[in-house]
């Protein structure tokens, strides 16, 4: 999962960015599933479909779809290049072992050897959404976000209860959503998706 | 059952605006009406905790509960939907909307209504955190509802920006969980607040010290807390008045009250002085923010934005300062929620006249809307915390708060912080009453019915300022004693 969100800082054109979130929310899938099926937590099979539906199948034909209308756009000149990108990224990654020790300490799940990972995850898509300009790829960070929360609670905690979990798929989906409906406000009104026009507002 | 009545109301406004269509004036008042069901709820619930009773619950896994500290939070946001649904475009006045923007602001304020209410009604901290985070998504479909460069930036900005946050405070919520998963296995209901409360000395205080850390910059976003407030002063410029007068009378105030609700369980877990120091310095930090840039603000919204983030900041501060602190802080609460919703009305009736946003542009109010000017003149003079006005009262508490808990020096520098933050004001506000009114702009307040529920926020503020009421009182001490235990 975290190699699919270091995909992000060196590839550049959305649909590989894409790609890289599907991949992701495939793999984390994946771990649900396992989980649930060493768990013995049938709750979590639902959950699992639910995420397979809505982020590896529905969200990414969506954005494909935004991105296809938009015309191909390409990440080109990202705030902080790709190079020290993937240096910020291995720093971040450090970090989060480091802030996590405490965590890792009073577990005893089977699974907290990947605690760290998830909390790095979440560092690189807050990384991802602060250092790129456009506005998809901006959305696609914040997925890559949530997605590291998603595996932080199946990790640390086998899953959180049921109907928090499905009210934060709704919240993901819903907000998605509305991302794009002012994505094509933008469009519209800056006739571009580059953030960096966004810059009116001061004072 | 009355929490049905207090959620179904802006639900059923929903519907009703949904399936009507094109809109009706008729369909505005109905939904005006229809807050009243849900504020004469949020009434009783104050009532019960006022009386004493037990902390109410409902639905499957104790889905809802309602103690003094949700009443107190249930009755503001109430209170200030139904001041803003029945001073909102589309009640049969003179508009600028067209009817199709009109529906789309019935049907998003009140889905924005019904998850601040399930908001501050959710018993699980996780319920707690989608209604929040709906809140997010729901108001910023609505900054944009005249399109304008300004305010399709200001939405994205929102929403990226407390999306993200959130999703932090989600992070927060999860590790919180772990830390009681690990300790006390998987009872019943685990992320209830009650049963989280219960087993916080077992937990583990380095882990919640991390999730308290996430949780605090997630939900403080949301709260506007320097240096989180990034989004706040655009996306409170920029939406319509009625909605930036929720926004900032009781978004703010809601998001806040998440953080108490953590606050409350780190604190069983670690003693009070960490989050205590956390609160002291992200606090004070909005306070300079905040005060600073209303002196440099040339925008009279923004103005009002950036003072929004002072307040929360001194709430902030007063929920470290011991009891009479989180006193302090919860009567500045209801006092800056019937200030900042009346001034932000009032700033929407200004734009509408003068068409300018600029605080140079507005000149000469005092001779064109007499009762307007007054009225804003009031709210501005209760922001800044001046006598008779309930927010002097609710300062000076703070102050005596800090004192007595051994921070003189930091009480100092509030002082100071204030002060700047007053002459700033004043001096803004005299720009804009006095003066002679540009030319274009015609004399005369047209609809007054707004002025006339706007004299309530005034009502309540002198109330507040002259006298403490007892019931009140009662609320009080009981959220003093949820908070502070």
């Amino acid at each position: 999962m975290l190699l699919c969100g270091i995909a992000l800082l060196w590839r550049h054109s959305l649909s590989a960015y894409i790609g890289a979130f599907r991949w992701q929310s495939l793999v984390l899938v994946v771990t649900f599933a396992l989980i649930g099926y060493f768990g013995h937590d049938p709750e979590l099979y639902i959950v699992a479909v639910v995420l397979l539906v809505l982020k590896a199948l529905v969200i990414p034909w969506y954005l494909r779809r935004l991105n296809e209308r938009m015309g191909a756009e390409r990440e080109s000149r990202p705030y902080v290049n790709v190079a020290s990108s993937l240096i910020v990224a291995g720093l971040l990654v450090l970090l989060a072992y480091a802030i996590t020790r405490p965590l890792v300490m009073v577990s005893s799940l089977p699974t907290r050897g990947g605690i760290p990972l998830a909390v790095g995850l979440i560092f690189v898509g807050l990384f991802v959404i602060v250092s790129r300009r456009k506005a998809l790829t901006q959305i696609v960070g914040f997925l890559v976000l949530e997605n590291a929360i998603a595996l932080l609670a199946a990790l640390c905690t086998y899953g959180i209860p049921l109907i928090v979990e499905l009210g934060v798929f709704l919240d993901v989906l819903m907000g998605c959503l509305v991302m794009q409906v002012i994505v094509y406000q933008i469009r519209d009104t800056f006739e571009s998706f580059d953030v960096e026009q966004l810059n009116q507002l001061k004072h | 059952m009355n929490f049905l009545l207090l959620l179904l109301p802006s639900l059923a406004a929903t519907g009703l605006a949904v399936t009507v269509r094109p809109y009706r004036a008729l369909v505005g008042w109905i939904n005006a009406l229809l807050s009243l069901v849900a504020l004469g709820a949020a009434l009783s619930f104050a009532r019960h905790a006022i009386r004493g009773g037990e902390a109410l619950v409902f639905g499957p896994g104790e889905l809802l509960r309602a103690d003094g500290l949700s009443a107190l939070l249930m009755v503001c946001v109430a209170a200030v939907v139904s001041l803003v649904l029945f001073s909102s475009p589309g009640l049969g006045g003179e508009t600028s909307y067209k009817a199709s923007q009109l529906r789309r602001y019935h049907v998003f304020i009140n889905l924005f209504v019904f998850s601040m209410l399930l908001a501050v009604s959710a018993n699980n901290v996780g319920v707690m955190w989608i209604a929040i985070e709906a809140t997010t998504i729901f108001s910023a479909l609505l900054i944009p509802l005249t399109l304008t460069k300004a305010s399709v930036e200001a939405s994205w900005k929102y929403i990226l920006i407390c999306s993200v946050g959130i999703a932090l405070a989600f992070a927060g919520t999860v590790l919180g969980y772990f830390d009681f998963v690990s300790r006390s296995g998987r009872p019943e209901n685990a992320l209830n607040w009650p049963v989280l409360l219960s087993h916080a000395p077992l937990l583990h205080p380095e882990v919640m010290k991390l999730a308290f850390v996430f949780l605090l910059v997630g939900y403080g976003t949301k709260a506007g807390i320097a240096p989180m407030h990034t989004w706040l002063p655009d996306a409170h410029s920029e939406a319509p008045a009625p909605l930036s007068a929720m926004m900032s009378g009781v978004l703010l105030a809601v998001a806040l009250y998440a953080i108490v609700r953590w606050k409350v369980v780190v604190d069983a877990t670690l003693g009070g002085g960490y989050t205590d120091r956390l609160l002291i310095v992200l606090g004070v930090l909005s306070l300079v923010i905040g005060s600073f840039s209303i002196v440099l603000s040339h925008n009279y919204k923004r103005m009002l934005a950036y003072s929004s983030i002072e307040h929360t900041g001194l709430m902030c501060l007063g929920l470290a300062l011991g009891p009479l602190g989180v006193f302090a802080a919860m009567l500045h609460l209801v006092n800056h929620t019937a200030a900042k919703s009346m001034t932000f009305l009032l700033a929407g009736r200004v734009l509408r006249r003068y068409h300018t946003t600029e605080i140079t542009g507005v000149s000469g109010l005092l001779t064109t809307m007499p009762v307007t000017a007054g009225l804003l003149a009031a709210g501005i003079l209760a922001v800044i915390g001046l006598p008779p006005f309930g927010l002097f009262i609710s300062e000076f508490a703070l102050i005596r708060a800090g004192f007595a808990t051994g921070h003189p020096w930091l009480m100092g520098v509030v002082l100071i912080l204030l002060a700047v933050a007053f002459v700033a004001l004043i001096s803004h506000l005299n720009r804009m009453l006095y003066g002679a009114p540009p030319r274009d702009v015609a004399a005369g307040e047209g609809s007054g019915w707004t002025l006339v529920l706007l004299s309530v926020n005034v009502a309540v503020l002198v109330t507040l300022g002259l006298t403490l009421p007892a019931p009140l009182a009662t609320l009080f001490d009981q959220i003093v004693r949820i908070v502070s235990r």
